[in-house]
């Protein structure tokens, strides 16, 4: 990579910066005779005599004259400001795909490192490089070679002026240049040094807030905020010293040269008067050397900004460059190499020695042959060299000596579009990445687009124009948008397929009954399949038929009935008997929805759930009102939180002060009615529910379903014959309540509503909306063995002709014993590489290799 | 059947009667109330036990194990408290409950209890009294049946 940040401009831009730079000359003319225009207008247009005058061989009289270069003033406007306008947007467009692409460079060697260097650098330093630090790069590129050239420039003109009226008084205009040149630089070194302390630091800063965010339990749990407090206290501490530092230094360079530049004056009037006096020179050529000299400092001054600017942009791109070019990073071919080749063989490591930087990570001469189409385990505990071995095997690293070879091909030579094909890898630390569970599982077959988007109109103009920009920028230009799931590899024919087999190997590892429950809870969009939202629905009718048919479930729910109150649901679905489309929608919000607002104050029904938001806030104020936050009292079973409690009595005691003013505010009512819609009357005997509100309610309750769901689309009717989206799949099987007054009512109706599901041969779509579960960041809304498994299933989507497993199910427990079987039944016939840290697990598999202290010590054959 | 009519059923539980009125609604709102039908079971002998039963509504059967079978040896009603001592300290059911009527009960979970006389400890008092009273009538009876 350029190490400069000059090479690193000329080689990807050289010809547009010509152009800029041909541009830039060009506009100056036009600035020039600009400047001059107004001149002529007042002194020969305006004041001027000997009309009519010849212009391009016309005529013109005075006024016409006057007319004709007013307007030629108003041309050249528009033509200069047109031409600034026109080529600060160049230098932006350009400055900006500069740094595209030399962010790009810049991942794109993040994932040519090899795994051993991740050890030596962390994502709190690496991420400023990338995002923030090389910002300034971006803006300084549209000027790195327009500006010293067109400033400078104009420097020399103004010099060969002030030369051409007095060689003398030239040399006064220029005898501080020196001490200058000599000076600044010198100055500005100890300023560039500072600079890079201060990348450094902050990065260190960084780097210390990320590890405090990733071990935030640590810190609580052993106390030591205070540490980390002080130790980020003295790193921000030294970041004002530099920048302090920074500060005295370029302020100091500013200063010395305004008062080199003002000291040259003081020459002029000396030198210059004395010549003057003398007569050896006019007064007229002195004014008009000591006005060029005015001009002069304006380049000046730009060209020294220039120059600070260079020094800083270029140590900033140098500190971010040197930590993306280790000497031993993998060839970019390793990466962006599509053509793949089959791995067949055994797996020979010969004589291979590795070490990954610290004891208990290496590997000393290991030899070993692992015969193809048979299962294989490595055993060893963790410091083995097991884990190393594998990830050998793997070619996620390579050896510092010998050869790991698999069918005679050296793994080190070979590009990822080979390796992670062939091979399918889960080590002991697995990643779940952000997204559904679907993702997670197909992420092994997303190597590259595989099939081409139709795209029509605007959106291909769009896409033609991503394309090229990329083009421009060297970024790939794979299309995200595409066809990624290689439904060939994994030996399916579509998508159908591929979500039947995911769904066997999920079945296999014993993830099944979660992703069940997971699909339960899950929400889907019916409109993606009709089919699925009609067979559920066909299940709610079984399922009501079934409970109106016995009386002992009839007991247990309260099934949705547009003209009974359900007691064991909140006022709020009763008074809409509808739910809110979007499922983030909380009860507190729903108030405050322009629509919900209107239809209240339109039915009056706003005051009415004011005053039971009051009713109920004085009750929850009475009985908690002594009980302290800690009990678990409050949060169980109030609908008002600790911190709402003296919220709301602030809220009860203003309205009942009768006092108009200066009353409830729009907020507090809201929150009245908020609190109103959620009592549930069956939970909450508070003997609010009267039969006549019951039936207040139910007459409103049609009046919204006209007025408002009909015309709304945040709402969707609860209906027994359509599909409610907003609500989970489990909700939508049970078309009601559980009864809260009736004794594991919840527990008792799911049994029944599982057992419904199996009959219905429901099990396997609930799994499939399951996949849709988003797994929350890096997994976190899984649990680790659940996370554990997915990974696993994810390596055994690939179908790979190589299975290589580290840690995974070593336990001796049955669990993992019928895991092992099962993954050596799946895995039949292939290559099956297994790490484990105890002994035992070998007698399983067809042979085994023993590891310690980084070497083989012993290998054996098992009797099939 | 509303809170209010909760408390005056809690109110006449003698392990209660000296709890202020506010106390008792906080209870009472913390309470479970649930139905039951007939024949529907509220606990099983040697069960471990975790709330007491206070009857707002119909009639339980007490039952027993015996070598026969389950034996009804007494019925409870309304106002009736079941298994308090259950709330107290953790033994076993001594008896089963089976609904001999519809029933409206609430049951007032161990842990809730325990909460609320942490609370209060003027609750804890009371319901100490209640018990050194209990004991006291005990002990003269176990006296007078010694004689």
């Amino acid at each position: 990579m350029e190490k400069n940040l000059f090479s690193f401009i000329w080689k990807f831009s050289a010809r547009q910066q010509i152009f800029i730079l041909l541009i830039t000359v060009l506009s100056y003319p036009v600035t020039y005779i600009l400047l001059e225009l107004p001149k002529l207008i007042v002194n020969d247009a305006v004041q001027g005599d000997g009309f009519p005058r010849a212009v391009l061989s016309v005529e013109l009289d005075q006024i016409s004259y006057l007319v004709f270069l007013c307007f030629s003033f108003l041309g050249l406007v528009i033509l200069s400001n047109g031409l600034k306008l026109y080529i600060n947007i160049y230098k932006g467009r350009l400055g900006e795909r500069m740094l595209r692409r030399l962010r790009f460079e810049l991942f794109q060697r993040v994932l040519r490192f090899r795994l051993p260097h991740f050890r030596k650098i962390s994502s709190g330093e690496i991420i400023p490089m990338i995002t923030s630090e090389v910002e300034d790069v971006g803006g300084f590129i549209g000027e790195a070679f327009a500006l010293p050239a067109y400033q400078g420039g104009m420097l020399v003109v103004q010099l060969g002026f002030i030369f051409m009226q007095d060689p003398l008084l030239g040399l006064a205009a220029v005898s501080s240049y020196p001490i200058q040149g000599y000076i600044i630089p010198k100055l500005q070194k100890k300023v560039v040094l500072l600079s890079r302390m201060r990348v450094k630091n902050v990065r260190l800063i960084a780097d210390k807030v990320g590890e405090s965010i990733t071990g935030v339990p640590e810190i609580h749990a052993n106390d030591a905020s205070a540490w980390h407090s002080a130790d980020l206290s003295d790193r921000l501490y030294e970041n004002f010293k530099i920048r302090y530092e920074i500060f005295n230094r370029k302020f100091f360079i500013k200063f010395l040269n305004n008062f080199m530049n003002q000291l040259t004056p003081f020459f002029f009037y000396l030198i210059g008067g004395y010549l003057v006096i003398e007569g050896d020179l006019s007064i007229g050529a002195l004014l008009a050397v000591i006005a060029a000299y005015k001009d002069l400092a304006g380049p000046w001054k730009e060209l020294l900004a220039y120059y600070q600017m260079t020094a800083d942009v270029s140590v900033k791109y140098q500190t971010v460059v040197e930590n993306f070019d280790p000497a031993d990073i993998y060839p970019v071919e390793r990466l962006v190499e599509d053509a793949s080749q089959e791995l067949k063989g055994d797996i020979v490591l010969g004589n291979v020695t590795f070490s990954g930087g610290a004891a208990g990570q290496e590997v000393f001469d290991a030899s070993l042959t692992i015969p193809e189409g048979r299962s294989y385990a490595i055993a060893g505990p963790d410091g083995s060299g097991r884990a190393e071995v594998l990830q050998l095997a793997a070619g996620l690293v390579s050896p510092s000596s010998g050869r790991v070879e698999i069918g005679g091909v050296n793994l080190d030579k070979l590009s990822e579009s080979t390796l992670g094909r062939e091979i399918a890898y889960v080590g002991g630390a697995v990643h779940i990445w952000t997204g559904t569970i679907r993702d997670n599982l197909y992420y092994g077959l997303r190597h590259r687009p595989l099939a081409k988007v139709e795209r029509h109109g605007e959106e291909l103009a769009d896409y033609q124009r991503r394309i090229s920009e990329a083009h421009e920028t060297k970024n790939p230009t794979y299309d995200l948008a595409a066809h990624w799931e290689d439904y060939a590899a994994a030996g399916v024919s579509g998508p159908d397929e591929l979500d039947e087999k995911a769904l066997s190997l999920l079945t296999a590892v014993g993830l099944d009954a979660d992703i069940y429950r997971l699909g339960l809870q899950s929400r889907f969009d019916p409109t993606m399949d009709d089919e699925l939202a009609d067979r559920i629905l066909s299940v709610r009718g079984t399922l009501a038929e079934r409970i109106a048919g016995d009386p002992n479930l009839a007991n247990l729910v309260e099934l949705w009935n547009q003209n009974n109150f359900n007691a064991s649901a909140t006022l709020a679905e009763n008074l809409f008997f509808a739910v809110p489309t979007d499922p983030e929608v909380g009860m507190d919000n729903i108030p405050d929805m322009p629509e919900v607002k209107t239809f209240l104050s339109d039915t009056g029904l706003d005051a009415k759930l004011q005053e039971i938001g009051l009713k109920i806030a004085e009750t929850m104020v009475e009985l908690f009102a002594n009980v302290s936050g800690d009990s678990g009292l409050l949060g169980t079973y109030s609908f008002i939180n600790q911190e709402d409690l003296p919220e709301f009595d602030r809220i009860v005691r203003v309205a009942r002060s009768g006092n108009q003013r200066p009353g409830l505010s729009a907020s507090d009512k809201s929150r009245l009615v908020a609190l109103a819609f959620k009592l549930v009357p069956a939970r909450h005997r508070l003997g609010i529910a009267t039969d006549e509100l019951k039936s207040e309610i139910i007459t409103a309750r049609r009046q919204f379903l006209d007025s408002v769901v009909g015309s709304s689309k945040n709402f969707v009717a609860i209906d027994p014959n359509t599909y409610l989206p907003p609500l989970t799949i489990e909700d939508n099987l049970l078309f009601g309540r559980a009864r809260v007054d009736r004794r594991d009512a919840r527990q008792r109706i799911d049994q029944v509503i599982r057992s419904m599901v199996e009959e219905m041969n429901l099990r396997e779509p609930i799994m499939y909306a399951g996949f849709d579960y988003h797994v929350g960041v890096a997994g976190s809304r899984l649990s680790a063995g659940q996370r554990r498994r997915l990974a696993l299933v994810r390596a055994l989507l690939k179908n790979a002709r190589i299975t290589i497993l580290d840690d995974v199910a070593t336990g001796l427990n049955d669990e993992d014993k019928a895991l092992r079987e099962a993954l050596r039944k799946l895995l039949a016939g292939r290559t099956f590489l297994f790490g484990a840290p105890n002994e035992e697990l070998g007698a399983e598999f067809d042979a085994y290799a023993l590891f310690d202290q980084g070497r083989v010590s012993s290998t054996h054959r098992n009797q099939a | 059947m509303t809170l209010e009519a909760e408390v005056e059923a809690l109110r006449r539980v003698p392990l209660f009667r000296g709890i202020d009125e506010t106390k008792l609604r906080l209870l009472a709102f913390i309470s479970d109330r649930t139905e039951y039908q007939q024949g529907e079971r509220l606990c099983s002998q040697g069960e471990p036990g975790d709330s007491a039963f206070i009857i707002l509504k119909g009639k339980a059967d007490v039952l027993v194990n015996t070598p026969e079978g389950e034996k009804t040896v007494a019925q409870v009603g309304e106002n009736n408290i079941v298994g308090e001592i259950a709330i107290l300290c953790d033994v076993p059911r001594t008896a089963s409950l089976i609904a001999s009527t519809e029933m409206d009960v609430l049951t007032v979970s161990k842990d809730d209890f325990l909460k609320l006389l942490k609370e209060f400890p003027d609750i804890s008092l009371e319901v100490m009294r209640t018990l050194a009273l209990r004991l006291e009538r005990t002990t003269r009876d176990l006296a007078a049946a010694q004689k």
